[in-house]
């Protein structure tokens, strides 16, 4: 009997397991935001407080730079920009601080070509 | 041990259950109203149950808005499709059909006339809930191993056959607990909603700044302008790109000149992030107060406040002042700080708008206060509010209501005395 009951909690527990993962994302995070002048596929790796590294490709668009930002809207908190370098054509890196607590953030890709100036937009889950 | 673990499991969900900001879900419309080409119309997005799908969108109209043509662009913000339509402005309107291929956040642009509205919002469609995956994981897994144990059972090894039999009324326990339980279990967040923390700060947003400005500067009398209002997060120095429909309205805008002659109730369009914009015209010069109520995010309603002047002489031919109507006053004087009712006969067949039946503005004389409040339990035919002037003084107001192919606007100003004693 004691078996069985450690058997159904182990199985109630599997259940709240499968629940609470279907609302957390799986690391990294990535984000597509398709602008009117640029498409860009952001990698965030990890989606954490801290130092981390965003990767990002322009899919659509000739961007010649970017920067990225941040800011929490529910807490307003706003975080300087962070440029990011080219690596290869439209491959953007950047490393440093992004975020600096967990919880929802906009984050804000601002490219620069000769289309023009676009700011993209998105909204991130950050874990502690 | 298992009701805790339950209790557990029902906690963990109940912290995901997204923000309502512009979804668009199957079964909740999203319906905004805007002033757009002179005409006062309400857009409505209905939601899709699949993706893709179709997305309906029609444009419901309420003031010299009959048969207007708005053309309708669908952009998804991920996926970069765009898909067009038109929605002819009507009553009771015929809605536009339009593909989206995914979920999540899109924008939509409306044009009429030479204006144009840029709106996002969020394709959001339900996910089958997690407690059918529970009890169908859970019978499956009992089906498996009592079969498993009948099995072993056969062979005469009781040990096993004993653990599988137990695994398979744990999986049945499961099952019947989820049947009880799913009630109480609020689904999984939709695909395609914006992220969601575990725990949500209270306190609602920084405040929003507002820029009011119009252009040209100092409009001539009978000139047509815009009256822009630039939004800036106090926090953050970002535009703010967040307010959600509010009494089905990205902004509430009202412009009333100083002596309260002129008044006018309009809903800006979005024309880029933070910037609301309508377009206006005033026969008088003078000095005009704007008042602007919206909702951020996660926020509650606020009242932004600007003022703008109109130069030049008055316009040969100004418009008539609407005429007076006398409301039914209780008490007969209203006293500060107590609540009083106001209650007029309507105009017409009442039509809901802005998801109320009436609405009355009121103004102190002075300008520096503004109230917006709601009809309560009207039959139809008179409108009835109640309210509690802050302050003794005179107050203009202006009663709305929505019929038949106007909004009727019925201005009239009440006297409020001090408390006695
Ligand atoms: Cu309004």
């Amino acid at each position: 009997m004691k078996r069985l009951i450690a058997l159904a909690a182990l199985l109630v527990a599997a259940a709240a397991l499968f629940v609470a993962g279907r609302t957390s994302g799986a690391e990294p995070l990535t984000l597509t935001i398709a602008g009117s002048r640029y498409t860009v596929t952001v990698l965030i790796d990890p989606p954490r407080t801290g130092a981390i590294v965003v990767d990002t490709r322009v899919t659509s668009g000739d961007a010649d730079g970017m920067a990225l930002s941040a800011v929490m809207p529910d807490m307003g908190h706003a975080m300087p920009e962070l440029a990011a370098a080219e690596r290869e054509p439209g491959r953007f890196v950047a490393e440093g601080e992004l975020f600096t607590m967990s919880g929802v953030w906009d984050v804000s890709i601002r490219l620069t070509g000769p289309a023009g100036e676009e700011t993209l937009t998105a909204k991130a889950l950050i874990s502690g | 041990m298992i009701r805790a673990l339950l209790l557990a499991a029902v906690l963990v969900v109940m912290f995901a259950a997204p923000a309502a900001a512009h979804n668009v879900t199957a079964g909740a419309d999203l319906r905004i109203a805007q002033t757009i080409a002179g005409a006062e119309v309400t857009l409505v997005i209905k939601g899709t149950s699949r993706v893709p799908g179709p997305l309906r969108i029609g444009v419901v109209a309420f003031e010299r808005a009959a048969g207007l043509p708005v053309s309708l662009e669908v952009r998804s913000l991920t996926g970069g499709r765009t898909v067009k339509g038109v929605a002819r402005a009507a009553a009771d309107p015929e809605y536009a059909e339009l593909r989206v291929e995914e979920t999540g956040p899109h924008q939509l642009t409306l044009r009429a006339g030479d204006e144009v509205a840029v709106v996002p919002f969020r394709v959001l469609v339900d996910r089958g809930s997690a407690g059918d995956f529970l009890i169908y994981g859970g019978l499956f897994a009992a089906g498996l191993l009592l079969v498993g144990g009948l099995l072993t059972g056969a062979v005469s090894r009781r040990g096993p056959a004993m653990m599988l039999a137990a695994g398979a009324a744990a999986g049945v326990t499961v099952a019947a607990m989820v049947v009880v339980f799913e009630p109480m279990l609020p689904p999984g967040p939709p695909d395609g909603a914006a992220p969601t923390a575990q725990t949500q700060p209270a306190g609602g947003r920084p405040f929003a700044q507002a820029r009011m400005e119009t252009a040209p500067a100092g409009p001539a009398p009978g000139q047509e302008f815009t009256l822009r209002v630039d939004l800036t997060d106090g926090s953050t120095g970002r535009p703010v790109d967040d307010l959600v429909s509010h009494h089905e309205a990205l902004a509430h805008v009202v412009v009333t000149s100083e002596d309260g002659r002129y008044f006018r109730h309009v809903h800006p369009l979005r024309t880029a992030a933070g910037r609301l914009e309508v377009r206006l015209r005033a026969d008088r010069p003078g000095r005009y107060l704007v008042y602007a109520e919206l909702e951020r995010e996660d926020s509650g309603g606020q009242l932004l406040t600007g003022e703008f002047a109109v130069d030049g002489d008055p316009a040969g031919a100004a418009t008539a002042d609407l005429p007076a109507a006398v409301p039914e006053l209780r008490p007969a004087v209203p006293v500060a700080g107590r609540p009083a009712t106001i209650e007029l006969p309507a105009d017409g067949a009442v039509r809901p708008w802005l998801g109320m039946a009436g609405h009355l503005i009121v103004r102190s004389q002075d300008g520096s206060f503004l109230g917006h409040v709601h009809e309560m339990g009207t039959n139809g035919t008179r409108l009835r509010f109640t309210f509690s002037f802050p302050r003794p003084g005179r107050y203009l107001a202006w009663a709305q209501h929505a019929t038949d192919g106007r909004i009727v606007t019925m201005p009239f100003t009440v006297d409020v005395a001090e408390p006695a004693g």
